[in-house]
């Protein structure tokens, strides 16, 4: 029961994955939720091949009634979590400027985006907070910060996934429970080939940006938003 | 034991975030040591705490226990009551007839056998064919919240949780702390007040067909953390005041007392039943609702105040037009 858990959701492919490895192989207990169930079980058999417990479980973290089910499993199987990484979202249509977009479309992303980490943050905080311990990372975008044209309601909803950061930080300080945001950037992942689908440059992989994710892990930090890929382990952003 | 009548209109049947958009805008009655009575409002707690003084949470979280199984052509109700092991629950079967000898099946593919009585009557033994997180994840894919009839609307699980309820296991919420919001924890934490958490699953509270759970044969697993312990030793050696938040912190807490009368971290289940002849000593106060006539909840109440007090007190608060049960008004007695 003293080792530490993590959290990580949408972590079945892409960076969701190479985070669960990563927080594995440093000697992390893991739950993870996936919508896909397949993906979900070769993800879990891969963590467990590094020989780290896990719980793996098919959930939607739209849903309160699916987050509910997902992280009283967790909680019950390890009684504590100690990280929460708000990983899964959605990238809605490929290129699409604003004009064009789908308002049904539209919805559903903004949705998805933002309702998951409110709706899975809200459900791990108490047991956070009656520890006064824990750590929260929210994976936001270089388009949460950017305006940048075709990158539609992903973006948006990126912008508003750095409000609930900064707020939620604001509120948490001094609770011991810390929450921060980070941007993974470009990685060749499949929601990149939706998003730029004749991107022509090398992007890196996503095993490369996770370090900085472990040093949010444990550190102090509160209420700040680190750039993975120019983040220096020594503890410097760019 | 008590007779009064809670009259319908006085059945808190909505939850106060719904009527008044927080969950902390429900009235309080405080009795002090001298048995006068407040008329107050929850959200002014902090007027009858002092700097120093500790809160005890359960947080304990509600799983939805209410299960629809089969049994042939007969559709059953099961309530799961407490976990006995991995596969193994005490339930009560909401039925009149149904065969002990015959598995109940439910939703994919699961069954559950009988394998013996439980604590009381009319519990029963169940065994399932899956345990552990496949179990829990069943009860949370296919489970419903209690919900008695004086509820009207069915309510969603998180509707019957507190805000820091952490530990999955309750089969009904330990809702004296439901009226509790972040903020207003955060507002007693400023002033001095200290809170601490023990765990204590609570099992059901009610058997239907007027038949209610005895305590002594209704044991419930329960965990003091050494923290809790030892914040509740140096709050009382400090002169300040231990509150226990609900009937449950009570039991959990008494069960935790060494020979010493001291409160040590403690594990297990309880049967501890208390009443008008216990002598309380973990405690210096009670927060709790407004309990029925029958609950072994109210005859709790009676080791905190005298019963003829406690009726008086009662009265006053049918009179004032406090309401009862689950999503109703709180009760603070001070010892």
């Amino acid at each position: 029961m003293n080792k530490k858990t993590a959290v990580i959701t949408g972590a079945s492919q892409g960076l969701g994955k190479a985070l669960a490895l990563a927080f594995a192989k440093e000697g992390y207990a893991l739950g993870i939720c996936a919508r896909g169930e397949e993906r979900l079980k070769d993800a879990r058999r891969e963590v467990e091949q590094l020989g780290a417990e896990v719980a793996a479980v098919q959930a939607d973290v739209t849903d309160s009634k699916d987050v509910e089910r997902f992280i009283s499993i967790v909680e019950d199987r390890f009684g504590r979590i100690d990280v929460l990484i708000n990983n899964a979202s959605t990238f809605g249509p490929g290129p699409t400027l604003l004009a064009d977009y789908p308002a049904e479309e539209f919805r559903d992303v903004i949705e998805t985006n933002i309702m998951n980490p409110f709706l899975v943050t809200k459900r791990v905080l108490p047991g956070m907070l009656t520890r006064g311990d824990g750590s929260i990372i929210n994976v936001s975008s270089e388009v949460g910060k950017y305006g940048v044209a075709e990158w539609g309601a992903y973006s948006v909803s990126k912008f508003g996934v750095e409000g609930l950061s900064a707020i939620w930080a604001d509120e948490l300080e001094g609770t011991g429970v810390r929450i921060n945001t980070v941007d993974p950037g470009e990685m060749d992942t499949v929601m990149h080939d939706i998003a730029l689908p004749d991107c022509d440059y090398e992007l890196a992989q996503p095993e490369d940006v996770t370090g900085v994710f472990l040093h949010l892990a444990a550190s102090d930090d509160n209420g700040e938003r680190y750039e993975a890929q120019t983040f220096d382990v020594k503890g410097a952003s760019v | 034991m008590h007779a009064f009548t809670v009259p319908d209109e006085l059945n808190a049947q909505t939850p106060a975030e719904q009527v008044h958009d927080r969950r902390d805008q429900v009235r309080l009655m405080a009795i002090d040591q001298h048995h006068s009575i407040t008329h107050s409002r929850f959200q002014e707690l902090d007027e009858f705490l002092s700097p120093g003084d500790l809160l005890v949470l359960n947080n304990s979280r509600t799983i939805p226990p209410v299960l629809q199984a089969s049994q042939g052509n007969q559709s059953i109700e099961i309530r799961l009551s407490r976990k006995r092991s991995d596969d193994q629950w005490e339930a009560l079967v909401a039925c009149d007839f149904f065969s002990l000898d015959t598995p109940l099946t439910f939703n994919d593919g699961v069954e559950a056998v009988a394998i013996g009585h439980g604590s009381e009557h009319p519990l029963i033994v169940l065994e399932f064919s899956i345990g552990g997180s496949a179990l829990l994840d069943f009860i949370y894919s296919h489970g419903e919240p209690v919900r008695y009839e004086y509820i009207e609307e069915p309510f969603p699980l998180e509707t019957y949780q507190t805000v820091y309820g952490s530990v999955p296991g309750s089969v009904e919420m330990a809702s004296a702390g439901r009226a509790f919001s972040w903020q207003l924890l955060q507002k007693l934490k400023q002033q001095g007040v200290k809170t601490a958490f023990i765990q204590l699953h609570a099992g059901l509270s009610y058997y239907e067909k007027d038949r209610w759970p005895s305590p002594e044969q209704h044991p419930e697993a329960f965990a003091v953390p050494e923290e809790t312990a030892r914040l509740i030793e140096e709050t009382r050696r400090a002169g300040n005041r231990v509150i226990a938040v609900g009937t449950t912190v009570v039991r959990a807490l008494e069960s935790a007392v060494n020979p010493h009368g001291e409160v040590e971290s403690a594990e297990g289940t309880t049967n501890l039943y208390v009443d008008e002849g216990y002598t309380i000593s973990a405690v210096d106060g009670l927060l709790t609702g407004f309990h029925e006539p029958e609950a072994s909840h109210l005859h709790m109440l009676t080791a905190f105040l005298p019963k003829k007090k406690l009726m008086n007190a009662y009265r006053e608060a049918l009179l004032q037009g406090y309401l009862w049960h689950e999503f109703g008004d709180m009760n603070l007695i001070l010892k």
